[in-house]
Parts: C-alpha cells; structure tokens; sequence
C-alpha cells in the first residue's frame, strides 16, 4: 500500500475525483469571464448556451446517426461560436457601456427564450432517464485506475484532456496570435486597448465566439454526467461558473481555471469528509445527501455577501439608469386627470365585461387559466415592488412563493389548519427570509442582488426543499404535496367560480398596497435611492432600511401568491411552479411588459396563462372567424413559442426600460398630444385671421 | 467653544498613492459662511465625503454641535444636519422636480412609515408641497416643479440639487460649485437668494468655488487647499491677496 494513512487516501481520492467536473468548470469559467471581461455582459445565458450544444450533439447522434466527430465539431466549433457571434452582433454591440444590468436581463430573457427556440427548431425534446453518451463509445463503462484509490471513467478522462487541450490551445492563442494579444489586452484592461487604438468591435466578436465555444464544449463534456438532458440542468450550470471565476473577482482567466478546478476538488473533499451521522434523525440525512451539490452555490453567496474585493466591481444600482434614453415619468403622472379616468374606466369595464363573461359562460378550464392568470398577476407584483419602484432584480421570487406554498402544505397536513390562515403564515415567513436574505445584499448594488439570490435560489431549490419539514420528504413522493382548498363561512372555495372571486379580491386589495406604496413614502424613498444613491443619503435616506422593506414587502406578497397557487392547484407542485428555472420566465414576464405599474403585472399573468390558450391554440382566429375549420393550419402553435417571444422581448429592455405596455401608453399620449397641439395650433390660426 | 458648529479636526485620506488630504481641519461657526478654494484635485470634494461621511477618511475626526459623528453613516449625519450638494450632479432620474424636494421634506419631518403607506395616507400632504414650493419659488424653479428632472437644464439641475438641500433645513450647507452651469446673472441670483435663506433660518455655509468673485462677495473667511494641504485660512480679502495663494491658486490669473 502507497499509503499509511486512509485520510491521505481519502484526500487523494477526492481530488481524483474532483479533477474531472473541475476541469469542466474551469472551462466554463473562463469563458464566462472572456465574454464578461471583453463587453461586460454577465451572460446568464452561458448555460443555455451549453445545453444547445450539447442537445445538438445528443440529437446529431441519435437521431441523425452522425459519426461523432463530425457531431462533436458541428456541434462544438461550428454552431457554438456562430450563437456568440449572433448574440454580439444582433444584440450586445449594440449596447451602451455600462448599461450591465439592462445587459443582465436581457441574457436572463435569452436563458429562457435559446433552449426553447433550439428545440422548436430541430423538434428535439427534452431526455429524462437517460444518461446522455460521451465522446468515447463506452464512456461510462470503461475505468482506469492509476492509483488504486480511485478509478476514473473513460468520460472523465476525456473531460481531463479536452479541457487541457482547450487550455493549452487558448494560451499559445494569448501568447502568439495578434486577436489573442489584443484579446488579452481587452481582458486585463478594456480601457486601455481602447488608448491603443485596437479595434474593440473585432475583439469582442472574437471572443464572444470563443467564449460560446467554451460552453459548447463545457456543456457536451458535461452531459454524461447527468441522467438528463434539459436546460434547467444547465441553467445551474452557469452559478457554478460565477463561483469559479468570483475566485479570481472575474477579472483573471487563469485564476477563474483554477477556481474551476477548486470548485470540483472541493465539492469531491466534502463529498469524501463530510461526516456522516446515524439516519435516525431525517433532515440531516437530507442535508448530508443534498448539501455536496449545492456547495457552488452556498460558496457563491458567501463569496458575494461577505468576500468585500469582488463587490468593487459594482455597477450602477438602478437597472434602468444605464439605458439610453434615460427613463422616463410614467404616462399615468404626466397625461390630463380626465385621461386617467377615461382609461381607469375603461379599464374597469372591460375587466367587468371579462368578468361577466367568465363567470357565466366559462367552462372549468377557462375558469382555472383565469384563476391562475390572477394568481400569477399577483406574484409578479411582487416583481413590481422590488424591480419596478426598487430597482433591485431578484431572481429568487420562485422561493419565496414557494416558501409561501410549502407552509400551507405543513400547516394544514400537521394540524389541520384553515388554509387561509395558513397562507397568511405562509406569506409572513416568506416576508422574513426575504428580508433577512436582502440585509447583507442590498448595499452591493447592481448585478449583485441578481447573482446572489440566485445562488440562493438554487440552494432553496438543491437542499431546503428536500427537508422533510419543508417539502415533506419522502411522505411527499409518495403522497404529494396536497393542499386543500378552505371553507370560509358560507364561501366554500372548492368552487372554482368561488375561488375566482376570492383571488381577485385579493389581487385587487393588494395591487391598492402596490400603488400606494408607490405615492407613499417608502416608493419615494425607493425612486430616489434608485436614481442616486449618494443625493438620496444626503438628504437622510437610509440606503438599507428603504430596501429591506422592499424585499420584506415583495417576499410577503410572493408567499402569498405561491401559496394561492398551491391551493388553485391543491397541490404545491414544486418543480411546475417554483423552480429557480421556471421563474425566470416571470421577471422576464415584468421586464417586458413593465416593471413599474400594477398593468404590467396584470398584463404578464395574462401572458403567463392565458396567451398559449387565446393566441397560440388559434382560439382567438377561430372565434373571430367564427368557424374553427377556418383557422389556419398552422395552428396550434406550441407553446414554447411564449418563452421565445417574451424571452427575446427583453432585447427591448435597453431601449424602453418601462416596458412595452409603458411605452406604448407613451406613443399614444404623445400622438394625441400632438394632435391636440396642431388642432389648438389651428384654431388660433383662424383666430388670427378672422 | 460654544460658537463653533462644525468642527473638523485632522482629516487625512489617501488614495492608493495619492494623498488627498492630510492634516486639514477646518472650524465654521454658527450662521458663518466660508470657503474653499483651490486648484483641480486639490482635495476640495474629497473633503465635503469625509464630513458627510461618503468617504471614510484615514484619520481624524468631525464635530457636529459638539458630537463626534466620525462614526455615522452619511444619512445620519445629513440627519443631524449637514447638507450637500454635488459638483457632479446627483439627481432622481424618473422623478418631477417638485418630487425632489418632496421626499426631502418627507425625511425631514420623519412622518413616513410603512403602515400610512399601506393605508393610503403616505401621499405628498398639502402642507408639504406648500413647504417645496415655497423653496422652488425661491430659486425661480416655481413653474418648473411638475417637470420631468430629465428635461432640465444643468444650471436648473444644480438649483434643484439646492432646493432639496435646503429643504433639510441643515445646520451646515455644504456647495460644491454650484456656479458651473450657471451664467453671471444666474450666480448673483443664486447668492441673493442664499443669503435671503440664511439670514431667515441661520445656518452656516461652506462653498467650494472656483468663481474667485464670487468667493470674495460670499464668503467671511476661507480656507486654501493645495494638493491636499491647509495653506492657507482667514479673512477672505486677506487670503485672496496672500501671495502665496495668488501663486498656488491664481498664478494663472496675475497678467
Ligand atoms: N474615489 C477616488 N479614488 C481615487 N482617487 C480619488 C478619488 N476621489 C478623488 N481622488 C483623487 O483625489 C484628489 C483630490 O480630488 P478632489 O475631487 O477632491 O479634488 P477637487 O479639489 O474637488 O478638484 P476639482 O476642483 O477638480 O473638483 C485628486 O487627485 C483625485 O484624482
Ligand atoms: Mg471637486
């Protein structure tokens, strides 16, 4: 034996075992940070990216019958780096410096919108239960064993080796071509390439596309080491990369190398010493079994919150102050009162109309997708409160409105408890941990809270809710995470119409908070500290306490809102509803179609629930053709299309901060007071002459 | 020392290699008006962050009436009474300018809480928008308070910027240049009307200006800065004649 002691060995063998995934993420790592360092884009979107090509790879090989080399560089130098040089060309050169978090959003609208319009577009579906091939033909089943402590698989071998090649390849590039020195040069100092005259667009479009064929090769490594193949596995893909390159404060690409490979071996050392206690007691058994893959995530909040180097890169604070032209008053201040009521009023018919119709003519699935479109209206007014008037982007709502189902679960399966009064405790405890989370985050300022309530999402999402006192462990798997719907007097909201108008009452007395926190103090605390940090302390605002409200205020209504959700569906439904993944898609939802008013939230849960139904499934043509057999052919269109659409709308994000329901408000106010200025114009005109 | 307001005692402050400040301590007494001068980078505004406390200085220490706020934060301190304005203006992007001043007076009277809000007694009271537009009528900005701040100009953005200093009643009003922008008429205006306010609720001022005029006719005494140095303070005709200073300072203007 080569060793005395087993410790050693151990030791040995978890960094054996650590190499390979740290290898991978090493590579997606310095990608990320090529692309960052080059146009400041925090590309969230690195992991749909990777997923492309691996589901490329994956498809190439199984469905077209590729020889492998041919899918692997089809995959991995062709397609790969021509989705950078698209992305850079369509969308980020157009960008102004230090617009960071509008570039943010928009790479969190292309996280969700690339994985599905790829698989709309090559008909490929999602692998569950399977594990995806390697490179080599028999990847996971052949080992070698140099040690004898730990024998590695032929895939992990390869991932060894291609990442040192890749490493390799890119230092003799940095080293000996012209691109890679100006590339260098943009990555150790963007400002000074600039001094020398080095042409910045060439540069970026380089390395956009390298930095892409980073992923693409990271991500078809990667693949064999889930038993999936889908872009939520992906998604998390890319905290592991912002763990690693957070180690060399994204600045450094060889120190984001070895955070990589850091990262790896530290997860496997854990994974090896983690101590192991009798299973008597079953969360810590569900922490001992989930905690070693949320390590990325827990060292990246703990980098972010307390490590004070890596927050000196902050941005801006305000997500919309980057953008050009600067934002603007919403329409609903600037436009005459008689407007206002006109609209108001309008508003309010119309919804009474829906509401009319809904209540009597509606069959049970529409009522339900007018529930949810509801329900949903009023989590995402929990977007409105922290994104909209506090100009902070959380990604980590999905938790919170989880935390407000989970409880409702607890609650009434433990003690029977109303569902009602549930909710409400749901909500609060949603509240604390929404505030207790933002007190060491509000201060960092710009791409931070982003970065780091999404590693706390994704924490929420690998250990909390596999706590039996939270998700309901294994009772759950076997029974669900039920919810029944409660009795409130002679209101029996096992009615679907019944709970219709339950959550409409509540969306209606919460969106009145919404608007006036808004004209309060708190919304004017918020606008201010968003505008400028600095002007907003010296006149006595405290730069934290307006925030922490927000958060508090926001994570209330999410609990609630999730909460709700379970009880429409009477079912918490974890992974349908509440996903760090799947709840992207309801700030791209606000982003879009507006951050800063009750409509926009409205409007997004229309969009949410109710879009694929009206639009997609041809329901609307139908009805307006008064003849289903009429509709054209193309219908129905699947309904990914909405994550395309609102996913790519973010693009817009840059131009009209406000979103597309604000701006249009904006188009039609200005044309309609142009043409009172010309009709006014007019008047005097012909007063003069007569 | 009963007179003495502010009193800042020893401020040093070095970034990286430069440093910024060393050893300055500057005294205003209550209802005094002073001023800074001195060449770019001298250390003029590095000096205004260290007493609101935008900046941790290396050492030293602020007074305030007496009490030692080296230790606040900077909305504490603007709390206790130090106002500011800022040489590169900081303004509310998405905010009218009669919004500016508003939630100044918000702050200032200390009524908002999250329950008024929520119940819907958080709006701008009429008292309130009274308060703010008495301040704007002052500065002339009376028809502009419902105006976008984006569609100003930056003089007007600067008068703004005083309006909500002002509107926190501050003990010390702290002006960092607030003439750039602004053409001579403008100026003069701007300086009556300071000296209307202050002699109506007596606070002290200290101005960072490079308008050597306006210097002389505002101020009682001023302070010199050179790269980050006291070298010179007292009466404001006495200093601004001091040969030293013309060399430092005005060297340029000596035709
Ligand atoms: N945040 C900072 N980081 C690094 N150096 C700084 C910082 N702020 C100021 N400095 C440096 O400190 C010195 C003093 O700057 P300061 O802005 O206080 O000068 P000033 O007297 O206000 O000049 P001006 O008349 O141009 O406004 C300058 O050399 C400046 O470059
Ligand atoms: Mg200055």
């Amino acid at each position: 034996m080569l060793f005395a002691s087993s410790v050693a060995e151990d030791f040995l063998r978890g960094i054996l075992q650590g190499l390979p995934p740290g290898a991978v993420y090493g590579l997606i790592a310095v990608g990320f940070v090529l692309a960052y360092k080059t146009s400041g884009v925090f590309n969230l979107a690195f992991g749909a990216q990777a997923y492309i090509s691996a589901a490329l790879f994956f498809h190439a090989r199984n469905e077209w019958q590729w020889n492998v080399v041919v899918a692997f560089t089809f995959a991995v130098f062709l397609v790969a780096p021509a989705i950078g040089l698209i992305l850079e060309r369509l969308i980020f050169r157009h960008l102004p410096p230090g617009s960071a978090l509008a570039k943010l959003v928009i790479a969190i609208g292309l996280s969700v919108a690339l994985p599905h319009l790829f698989e709309l577009l090559i008909g490929f579906e999602p692998v569950g239960g399977r594990t995806p091939e390697g490179l080599l033909p028999n990847g996971g089943g052949v080992f070698y064993d140099p040690f004898g402590v730990y024998p590695l698989s032929r895939n992990e071998l390869t991932a060894l080796v291609v990442a040192v090649i890749a490493t390799a390849l890119l230092t003799a590039l940095f080293r000996f071509s012209a691109i890679g020195l100006q590339m260098r040069a943009a990555v150790e100092s963007p400002r000074m390439t600039e001094l020398n005259g080095i042409r910045a667009d060439r540069v970026a479009a380089f390395s956009w596309a390298l930095s892409s064929t980073f992923a693409g090769l990271a991500g078809v490594l990667m693949a064999p080491r889930f038993n999936t193949l889908a872009a939520p596995d992906y998604f998390n893909l890319i905290i592991v990369a912002i763990t690693a390159a957070a180690f060399g404060r994204l600045m450094s690409l060889p120190r984001a190398l070895v955070g990589g490979f850091g990262l790896g071996i530290l997860i496997a050392q854990v994974d090896t010493f983690l101590p192991r206690f009798s299973a008597n007691n079953s969360w810590v058994k569900a922490i001992e079994d989930n905690v070693t893959p949320a390590m990325p995530f827990i060292a990246l909040f703990l980098l972010v919150a307390f490590w004070p180097p890596l927050r000196a890169n902050k941005d801006q604070v305000d997500p919309l102050s980057g953008v050009d032209p600067p934002p603007q008053l919403p329409v609903a201040v600037v436009r005459t009162r008689f407007m206002t009521n006109l609209t108001h009023s309008v508003g309010v018919g119309f919804l009474s109309v829906v509401g009319f119709v809904v209540m009597t003519r509606a069959d049970k699935s529409w009522v339900f997708l007018v529930t949810q479109a509801a329900i949903i209206s009023l989590i995402l007014l929990s977007i409105t409160v922290l994104t909209g008037l506090g100009g902070m982007i959380s990604l980590s709502q999905g938790s919170f409105a989880a935390i407000g189902a989970f409880t409702v679960f607890q609650l009434a399966d433990r003690t029977g408890m109303s569902t009602v009064l549930a909710a409400v405790i749901g909500a609060l405890v949603a509240a604390a941990v929404s505030g207790l989370l933002a007190i060491p985050l509000v201060r960092l300022g710009g791409m931070w809270v982003p970065i780091a309530t999404l590693a706390f999402a994704s924490f929420f999402d690998a250990v909390v809710v596999k706590l039996p006192f939270v998700g309901g462990g294994d009772k759950a798997l076997i029974e669900g995470t039920r919810i029944p719907r409660p009795v409130i007097g002679p209101w029996n909201l096992t009615n679907d119409k019944t709970f219709l108008v339950f959550v409409v009452l509540i969306l209606i007395v919460v969106s009145a908070g919404v608007i006036a926190i808004r004209s309060g103090t708190l919304g004017r605390s918020l606008a201010a500290l968003r505008g400028s940090e600095v002007a907003s302390q010296s006149i006595g605002v405290s730069p934290v306490r307006p925030r922490v409200i927000a958060f508090v205020i926001s994570g209330f209504i999410a609990g609630l809102g999730g909460a709700l959700l379970g009880m429409q569906q009477e079912n918490v439904n974890y992974a349908g509803n509440f996903t760090p993944y799947a709840t992207l898609f309801w700030l791209v939802l606000v982003v879009t179609l507006g951050s800063r008013t009750v409509e926009g939230a409205i409007q997004g849960g229309v969009g949410f629930s109710l879009f694929d139904r009206i639009i997609f499934r041809g329901d609307l043509f139908g009805w307006i053709l008064r003849d289903p057999d009429r509709v054209p052919g193309f219908f129905p269109v699947s309904a990914k299309w909405r994550f395309v659409l609102f996913g790519l709308s973010t693009i817009g994000f840059a131009k009209h901060p406000e979103g597309l329901v604000e701006s249009g408000k904006r188009k039609s106010h200005e044309r309609m007071e142009r043409r009172r200025a010309r009709r006014e114009a007019r008047k005097s005109l012909e007063g003069a002459s007569s | 020392m009963s007179g003495i307001l502010l009193d800042v005692r020893n401020i040093g402050k070095n970034f990286d290699a430069i440093a910024a400040l060393s050893e300055v301590s500057v005294q205003v007494e209550a209802g005094e008006r002073i001023g800074i001068i001195g060449p770019n980078g001298a250390g003029k505004t590095t000096f205004f962050n260290c007493v609101l406390g935008v900046l941790t200085p290396d050492t030293g220490t602020v007074y305030l009436a007496s009490e030692d706020i080296s230790q606040f934060p900077v909305h504490e301190r603007a709390r206790r009474g130090i106002g500011r304005t800022f040489q590169r203006i900081e303004l509310f992007s998405g905010s009218t300018v009669r919004d500016h001043l508003l939630i100044a007076e918000r702050i200032r009277r200390g009524t908002g809480n999250l329950w008024r809000d929520l119940t819907g007694r958080g709006k701008p009271r009429i008292e309130e928008i009274e308060a703010c537009d008495h301040v704007l009528d002052l500065l002339g900005l009376g028809e502009l308070a419902n105006r976008p701040i984006e569609q100003l100009s930056l003089g007007q953005g600067r008068l703004v910027e005083v309006g909500r200093a002002l509107m926190t009643q501050p003990k010390v009003l702290l002006l960092d240049e607030p003439s750039s922008g602004l053409d001579h008429q403008e100026t003069a205006d701007l300086a009556e009307t300071l000296l209307e306010v202050q002699a109506s609720s007596n606070f002290s001022i200290i101005l960072v200006e490079h308008d050597v005029e306006l210097v002389a006719s505002f101020t009682d005494r001023c302070y010199v800065l050179d790269f980050g140095r006291l070298i010179a303070s007292g009466a404001t005709q006495e200093v601004l004649t001091n040969p030293v200073v013309r060399e430092a300072y005005l060297g340029e203007n000596i035709s």
